[in-house]
């Protein structure tokens, strides 16, 4: 029995559907953004960075918490969430220097910018859009070893609703300070990536900026580091004298932590130079953290209304 | 721009001129990336610098390269008909048929940046016609193409404007393209509008006549200067202008004294370029 079939060109047709605006643009950018970040979409091998920076961000998180079920929370004796934003914070750093740029260069090397805002977009929703991509990204890793802390703490310890019901501060806090972290982060990596449409140099440039201001704020923002010549009783003078805490405020990457130190209060495991810093005025470190992180948004919407042009 | 007033309605309506005369100004103008300092720029009756959502309605395929190597030219246009404002499904769907339209069916599942510029040039024009707008604009389409690139994308435009019922604003300094895809033409020169109007207005036959001749064409020159007929060479050809029926008897005879032989001859059309001698002179 023969099949036959029969092909109709039905021409071009033209659409009658739902037109949903600025919205689903809004939105189409955002899933866009988390889909490259993730490399979803892509070849295998864009993959592998964000593969390997999701292990690193939430596998502590796991091994603590997995310690902290088996071994039970007060044999553990292990870390607070304070402390585990800071073993987390190189990771997190390096993950939004690499990303960033991912998300700006290549839209502005292939020129695909010219056709975003000739559609129902502004460049403020583009810059928005590409923004809360990594943003939200950053955020839900953050949170995500947080919760798996939380989690195993409460199951870890001998009275589960009663860690919950003591430790139920540290849920907003954690909260908090992941937005502050998250927010500071991910503004100077896309002020970076506006700079220059090169992915490579964009992260470069914020990578070699945490690695450079770190040990200068490190051995001129510790107090314990002292002056070759002692007193007579003996008592360290720090290098840089009274300026010792203004200094620690250099170290680029840790300036989330002098703002953190606030929303943790009790943690006693703070880096030397976020515990000089906290001997400023808290006005200080937070309106330092305001000022970069209002800049770097600033340096990107100016860079970019040149292109709107 | 100075003091430029023109309308483009239904059909393909060229913008001519050189460069710098201000063509990528007004497509700049009506896509709303550049506020008029005087006027007004409307499209679909709306300033595209206000309301946002009328850009769902138009498409933009500009001169430069826009695309992305990394993607596919499905996955590409399926995510600009997104931006347009198209659900998901529907922006599939409407990329598969956009592709379809431009040629690229079979390739649309291949890195952009494994296409040849021809093929880039139909990815540039399906992301225009993806969100099925009711104006597209065209900035210098052909640009980059080989003579038969040319053609195929010339053709495609022409569909566009015809077949698929979406109104075509084309700019180019080619005025071999405008001339064959156009209905309407804008000629924009230094800032300012030049001439406009139809274009089969501007090539209709001129009362004039082209004489081609194999030989003694020199001869055949004095010849008819001599007659008194206004004659002169425009390249290989003498072009005879007169405004009664002797005129055709003045050729004859000059031809039979002059002793050339006639290879062609016929009323000669007006083509673009004698837009631009015009205005220079």
């Amino acid at each position: 029995m023969e099949a036959r079939g029969e092909v109709f060109d039905l021409g071009y047709q033209h659409y009658e559907g739902p037109r949903e605006g600025r919205g689903r643009a809004r939105k189409a950018l955002w899933i866009d953004g988390v889909r490259t970040s993730l490399g979803i979409g892509r070849s295998a091998w864009a993959k592998i960075i964000p593969g390997l920076f999701i292990v690193a961000l939430t596998l502590p998180a796991i091994v603590i918490g997995v310690i902290a079920v088996q071994m039970g929370l007060q044999e553990a004796g292990i870390v607070d969430h304070s402390t585990y934003l800071q073993i987390v914070l190189m990771f997190m750093l390096f993950f939004t220097a690499v990303m960033g740029p991912e998300l700006l260069c290549p839209d502005r090397r292939d020129m695909v910018i010219s056709l975003y805002i000739v559609r129902p977009m502004t460049m403020a929703d583009y810059l928005t859009g590409r923004w809360l991509a990594l943003f939200s990204l950053t955020l839900a890793l953050v949170y995500l070893g947080q919760i798996v802390l939380f989690v195993s703490f409460a199951l870890g310890s001998n009275d589960t609703p009663g860690y919950m019901r003591d430790n139920w501060l540290d849920v907003p806090r954690f909260l908090a300070a992941g937005l502050i972290l998250a927010t500071f982060t991910t503004m100077i990596a896309l002020a970076a990536a506006a700079l220059t449409t090169r992915r490579a140099y964009a992260a470069a440039i914020i990578i070699g900026l945490y690695i450079i201001s770190a040990p200068i704020a490190g051995s001129l923002g510790d107090p314990a580091t002292c002056n070759q010549e002692p007193t007579p009783g003996g008592e360290c003078i720090p290098i840089a004298g009274s300026a010792t805490p203004w200094i620690a405020l250099l170290d680029l990457g840790q300036i989330p932590s002098h703002v953190n130190k606030y929303v943790f209060p009790d943690s006693g495991d703070d880096l030397p130079i976020v515990a000089s810093a906290a001997e400023l005025n808290p006005v200080v470190p937070v309106a330092w953290y305001v000022l970069l992180t209002v800049g770097s948004g600033a340096l990107l919407w100016r860079r970019y209304q040149g292109l709107a042009r | 721009m100075k003091s430029v007033d023109f309308e483009v309605s239904q059909g393909i309506t060229g913008i001519l001129g050189p460069n710098g005369a201000g063509k990528t100004t007004a497509i700049k103008l009506f896509l709303g990336l550049t506020r008029p300092t005087a006027g007004a720029a409307l499209i679909l009756g709306q300033e595209p610098y206000v309301s946002i959502d009328a850009r769902q309605r138009i498409g933009y395929m500009p001169e430069h390269d826009c695309l992305p190597g990394g993607l596919s030219a499905s996955e590409f246009l399926a995510h600009m008909a997104q931006i347009s404002g198209l659900p998901p499904e529907e922006a599939r769907i409407r990329s598969a048929d956009a592709l379809r339209h431009v040629g690229l069916h079979e390739e649309r599942y291949r890195p952009i940046s494994q296409y040849s510029t021809g093929m880039k040039q139909r990815v540039k024009l399906g992301q225009a016609l993806v969100h099925d707008p009711v104006i597209i604009l065209l900035d210098e389409p052909t640009a980059g193409l080989d003579p038969a690139g040319r053609e195929e994308m010339l053709d495609l435009v022409r569909r566009i404007g015809t077949d698929f019922g979406i109104s075509v604003l084309l700019s180019s300094h080619l005025m071999n393209d405008v001339e064959r895809t156009c209905d309407k033409l804008i000629v924009l020169e230094e800032g300012e509008v030049v001439e406009q109007g139809t274009v089969s207005g501007f090539t209709q036959e001129t009362e004039a006549v082209y004489v081609e001749v194999d030989d003694n064409r020199d001869e055949l020159l004095a010849e008819l200067q001599r007659m008194g007929v206004q004659a002169a060479l425009e390249g290989g050809a003498i072009v005879v202008e007169f405004s009664d029926e002797a005129g055709y008897d003045h050729i004859r005879d000059a031809i039979v004294a002059s002793g050339a032989r006639l290879r062609r001859m016929g009323p000669r059309r007006g083509t673009l370029t004698d837009i631009f001698r015009h205005s220079a002179s």
